[in-house]
């Protein structure tokens, strides 16, 4: 085990987050693309009212005000965490990090590292293999709106992960990430960078979580998940921050030719929160998978935007969300399947499903698509409903009290999404954390 | 006498030959009945016939009473008088089979002659009344929703509505229980007579009991291995592909 | 000047034009001068002008919508455009005493014919005035007025100013206020409690002049229990420069009311098309646009229903054909803000060439009503390997005790159907337009038969040319 708390005098503990550009040590490995960031954030606007990509969003989420700049977490705390940090059963490997400070790495196969699989913080990665780093690392734009959102991730991000799979190497256990965020008004940038090699297959877990369910934070990561050909991908992402919390996050997934792509959010936590996931099919023959899962509660505001982004002819991708909604919450899913010229052949679908469980939830879908090819299936749906009365009397009748009921029909009805995975340890495991949001 | 004459035809999809060298004669008013083996090229041979883009003809020609079609585009084929009834008929959302076989007929007329829409209707009824087919099928979309007997029956139908001079029957048999094989057969019988030839594809003998044919022949690997009368298909029936596999290459 | 009676034709049926001579002339751009122009010749009250040039201080102020609509829209330049060109003001009741170039025009087109045949009314529009107008008198008797919109202002003050730009704010987007700053012509349509209009009210909308623009204003009140057909139709000549056409349509159907509202739109290629048309339905009132979009260069068009009264409902059944260099940006939009409202959108469009065809809706249940349900379904048809096609709806809903679904489908036709039918001896040509023909076929049953026939004739026109 090796613990990488960060030394207190890095990083000014109060620093504003707007006001005072991020600073990293200048031999911090990622300096120079912090400071590159900050320019970027600067130079960006704030998003606005008309702009088409923040259509139907409160803007609150880009309410910055009062957060301030990461800083390190008490060792005391550390440990705690450290301790709080279990998942699965059977993993690989995990990675610990608090406060945007790495706390633990378990490799629990040793094995992995002889094949040739690289799996360490970032700020080494970006020192050890220059090369594999500057090609992945961000290499996509944040296209969907949320552009200042990643520069200000850029600028700010200290560590992370970043997992290389080489070519034809079989990682058959998950490996899973704990990111931790405590304090008052702190702030996270998480970074998950995934390399999985030719045919060669992985399944990643992240976990987001605030120490103190009573703290507001803020929350802004980034997943850069490269898929080359032949190879499989399975990544999952459980957002847990606390219910004041705003929380970013830019995934960009690049599937290669005859390679599979899957991925599920899993969105329980936080105030607002923001995914915009980005899926670009460059090989013939690809698959993505995307697929979330949200449970909104109390005042809770989840936005969700997509692109499945057909490049290449005959390649396919599925898309399935499933928002329940309680409360006064609010959703927000914006997507759009576009298949570029030359695209033919294109396989594409997207579907929203919002289930309704109070009288003051609102459900907003605005599913696209974009088809500037030839033979190509395409389709898209959005529905909304609630639970049917009939249903629920069913169970009331066998004597299961209503928020039982309740929390087995919201179960049923994100299970469709869930069980897509094929992966029936992580399944489990969020059927238990979606449980636990009805107690 | 009139006939269809098919001569040494070579035909390939992409880079491999289906049809090595093919030939057959089907005169007005016979029956010629195809039996080979799935992949021998029974359904290439019929596709081929009709004009279908995707095979290439290396070598050989088609000739239509003398006339080889096969520069002809499909249409021009089939107003000619080939009718190709399809083992596997396609789906037309939103166009009736009322309407569909209407434009087909109307495709037959002279220029600016108008079809009689009564007549047309109490011709198609009429039709449809032998094949068994209700009459609520004629606001139906074409093929939509059909079972495989309905499809079928669908095809003799517009092979009774459109006179062919050639008809070729591709596994019309397939999918079809007993009762809806004997009411297509029926219906092909109903359209033989003199002005009709007509090419029976098949894979089983079945068929052949119903459409008692002239003259059979068997395709194996692209060629025509083996030809006879009615008897060569229960013959075949009894000894099996197998038979004319070693009866050939002991031949050979 | 050439022959007055020189014809230029070409293929399409709305694409000839006899030279007009103009007697009123507002002449090109727009400016509170224009304005005054208009209203002077009109002899509008003062309310009236003072509407208008509020409208264009609103037109001024509003930036063309390119934040989410084509960029397209900036070759329109307003400064080349004649906003009002007519004749006379006032139409006549008799097409004896329509100047002959218009009342040749309207031969042409078959208008004198089917009002003999099938319509309870007629309104021809020339350029920016009817110069036709006649209800026939059994209808007029129950008490239905049928009037060009000045005339509605003028003469029925108390109907019209309460609903006039109630339904759509001149605020409403660029070109609402555009149109309302300087409307001309349309149709003000009122039909008193329980009267039942048996045959279809007709208008045709024909822009004749270069370099002009088209801003008729409708207004259709269907008073309590009331029934009202109302069909439009709409062609234009070819021309080299940009015609633009910008219509504002305003329906209230009142307590269980029912209009059916009925546009088969023709345009040559060279027209902007941007119309916004809304309606109000009450209480247990019922509304449908039917639509049929072929032509211009570029359509955005999104009729809409308020769904303001328990159990009203609102449908929109729309067909767009976008054929080469063209683009139909058309949808449809229904606010539920009632208990137990009920919407239903069917959208069909076919791309062709190098056209694209877009779908934009928006279905909004806002508050917790109960029992309000939406069903939209959209279907798109590609027919070249550069054609395009879009869909953006946006669905918002609050609250259980509603059910709203959306579904959307890209298809093409595939090449074993069009094999399938050149074996029975149909052209490809043929079998492409047999095929999309059956593709829309559940829609343009929709519409009444004369316009049914006339579609299907469209369409073929419009797939000629199409394949190879």
């Amino acid at each position: 085990m090796t613990t990488g708390i960060a030394s207190p005098e890095e990083t000014p503990a109060t620093a504003p987050l707007l006001t005072t550009p991020p600073p990293a040590g200048a031999s911090h490995p990622l300096a120079s693309l912090n400071a590159e960031g900050w320019e970027t954030f600067n130079s960006l606007p704030n998003p606005g009212r008309k702009d088409e990509a923040w259509r139907f969003s409160t803007l609150k989420v880009t309410d910055l005000s009062g957060f301030t700049a990461t800083a390190p977490a008490s060792e005391a705390l550390c440990s705690e965490l450290l301790g709080r940090s279990r998942a699965l059963e059977q993993t690989a490997g995990r990675m610990v990090f608090v406060n945007d400070a790495l706390v633990a790495r378990d490799l629990y196969s040793e094995e992995l590292e002889k094949l040739g699989v690289i799996w360490k913080p970032l700020e080494q990665a970006a020192a050890d293999h220059p090369e594999l780093f500057a090609k992945h690392f961000m290499a996509h734009g944040a296209e969907l709106g949320g552009a200042k959102y990643a520069a200000l991730h850029k600028a700010s991000v200290r560590t992370g992960t970043f997992l290389y799979v080489p070519a034809n190497v079989s990682v058959e256990l998950p490996i899973e990430i704990f990111h931790w965020l405590s304090g008052e008004g702190n702030s996270s940038f998480p970074h998950t960078l995934v390399i999985v090699g030719e045919n060669s297959k992985v399944t990643l877990v992240d976990y987001f979580q605030s120490a103190d369910a009573e703290e507001k934070n803020l929350a802004i990561g980034v997943n850069d998940l490269h898929v080359a050909d032949g190879a499989s991908l399975t990544y999952v992402c459980v957002q847990e921050w606390s219910a004041t919390s705003h929380a970013f996050q830019i995934n960009n997934t690049v599937v290669g030719k005859g390679a599979s792509a899957k991925s599920l959010n899993v969105s329980l936590g936080s105030r607002y929160s923001r995914i915009e996931s980005l899926s670009k099919l460059i090989g013939e023959g690809g698959r993505s998978d995307m697929l979330n899962v949200t449970v909104a509660r109390g005042d809770q505001e989840f936005d969700s935007r997509t692109l499945q982004d057909h490049y290449s002819p005959g390649a396919s991708s599925d898309l399935l969300y499933k928002n329940a909604l309680d409360d006064h919450a609010r959703t927000v899913f914006a997507g759009l399947i576009k298949v570029e010229e030359h695209a033919h052949r294109t396989d594409a679908y997207q579907k929203v499903r919002n289930l309704l469980l109070s009288d003051e939830a609102e459900a907003n879908s605005a599913p696209g698509l974009e088809i500037l090819a030839d033979d190509v299936l395409c389709s898209h749906g959005a529905t909304s409903g609630q639970v049917e009365p009939e249903e629920l009397f069913y169970m009331l009748a066998r004597g299961i009290d209503e928020t039982t009921a309740q929390r087995l029909i919201v179960n049923g009805f994100l299970q469709e999404a869930v069980e897509r995975l094929g992966n029936e340890a992580v399944e489990a495991l969020i059927a238990e954390r979606v449980a636990a949001r009805f107690v | 006498m009139k006939s269809l004459v098919i001569k040494d035809l070579h035909v390939n999809i992409g880079d491999r030959e289906i049809i090595k060298g093919l030939s057959l004669e089907v005169e007005k008013g016979k029956v010629h009945a195809i039996m080979g083996p799935n992949g021998s090229g029974k359904s290439t041979l019929s596709k081929v016939i009709a004009g279908h883009p995707d095979y290439e003809v290396t070598s050989g020609e088609v000739l239509f009473e003398g006339e080889n079609i096969l520069g002809m585009e499909p249409d021009e084929r089939a107003r000619k008088g080939i009718f190709l009834a399809f083992q596997y008929p396609v789906e037309i959302p939103g166009v009736s089979i009322a309407n569909f076989i209407r434009a087909a007929v109307q495709a037959r007329l002279p220029e600016g002659e108008e079809l009689e829409a009564t007549e047309y209707y109490q011709h198609l009824y009429e039709k449809m009344d032998q094949l068994e087919i209700p009459r609520t099928f004629t606001s139906r979309s074409c093929n939509q929703g059909f079972s495989g007997g309905e499809k079928k029956r669908c095809e003799i139908l517009q092979m009774a509505m459109l006179e062919p001079e050639y008809a070729i029957l591709d596994e019309t048999d397939s999918g079809l229980d007993i009762d809806a094989l004997r009411i297509v057969a029926d219906g092909v019988n109903k359209l033989r007579g003199p002005d009709l030839g007509v090419l029976v594809i098949t894979h089983y003998q079945r068929l052949l009991d119903y459409i008692v044919p002239d003259q059979v022949h068997v395709l194996m690997d692209g060629r025509i291995v083996m030809e006879g009368d009615k008897n060569l298909a229960l013959e075949l029936e009894a000894r099996g592909y197998d038979w004319v596999r070693e009866a050939t290459t002991a031949k050979a | 000047m050439s022959d007055t009676t020189a014809i230029d034709i070409d293929r399409s049926i709305g694409d000839f034009h006899y030279e007009v001579e103009h007697q009123y002339d507002a002449g090109y751009g727009l400016t509170p001068d224009t304005i005054n122009y208009i209203s002077d010749v009109k002899g509008e009250p003062d309310w009236i002008r003072e509407f208008r040039l509020k409208a264009l201080e609103t037109f001024e102020s509003k930036p063309m919508p390119t934040h989410w609509a084509t960029e397209d829209l900036n070759a329109i330049n307003f400064d080349k455009i004649r906003y009002y060109l007519a004749h006379a003001q006032k139409p006549t009741r008799s097409w004896d005493d329509v100047p002959e170039e218009m009342k040749q025009t309207f031969e042409r087109l078959g208008i004198p014919e089917q009002e003999r045949k099938f319509l309870a009314g007629v309104e021809a529009q020339f350029d920016s005035e009817a110069v036709y107008s006649n209800i026939k008198k059994a209808v007029g008797d129950q008490g239905v007025i049928f009037v060009g919109s000045t005339e509605g202002l003028i003469k029925y003050p108390e109907i019209f100013r309460k609903w006039f730009g109630k339904v759509i704010p001149t605020g409403d987007n660029k070109f609402s206020a555009l149109n309302s700053a300087v409307f001309s012509g349309g149709s003000f349509i009122y039909v008193p409690p329980g009267v039942k209009v048996k045959h279809p009210l007709q208008a045709y909308f024909r822009i004749n002049a270069e370099n002009f623009g088209q801003f008729e204003r409708t207004l259709i009140i269907a008073d309590e229990g009331s029934e009202v057909m109302y069909m439009e139709g709409c062609t234009a000549p070819k021309f080299e420069t940009a015609t633009l056409h910008s219509a504002v349509v305003e329906l209230v159907a009142l307590k269980g009311a029912k209009i059916q509202y009925v546009t088969v739109q023709n345009w040559s290629n060279n027209v902007f098309n941007l119309v916004t048309k809304r309606a109000i339905a009450h209480e247990e009132a019922e509304v449908k646009w039917i639509d049929c979009n072929i032509g211009s260069r570029l359509t955005m068009k999104y009729p809409g229903v308020v769904l303001k009264g328990r159990k009203a409902r609102g449908e929109v059944i729309s067909i767009a054909l976008a054929g080469d260099g063209q683009h139909q940006d058309t949808g449809a939009k229904m606010i539920h803000a009632a208990d137990e409202t009920t919407s239903n959108i069917v959208s069909k469009s076919i791309s062709i060439g190098t056209g694209r065809a877009t779908y934009r809706g928006l279905v909004h249940v806002p508050r917790h009503h109960k029992g309000c349900k939406n069903n939209t379904e959209c279907d798109a048809l590609l027919i070249n390997k550069s054609s395009r096609t879009d869909t953006y709806p946006a669905i918002t809903v609050r609250g259980t005790g509603n059910a709203c679904q959306h579904e959307a489908s890209v298809s093409q036709i595939s090449e074993e159907q069009i094999f399938y039918m050149q074996q029975r001896g149909l052209s490809e040509g043929q079998a492409m337009s047999l095929a999309v023909n059956g593709f829309v076929n559940d829609l343009v049953r929709e519409f009444p038969m004369e316009y049914s026939v006339e579609l299907k004739r469209l369409i073929d026109l419009e797939m000629e040319g199409s394949v190879g």
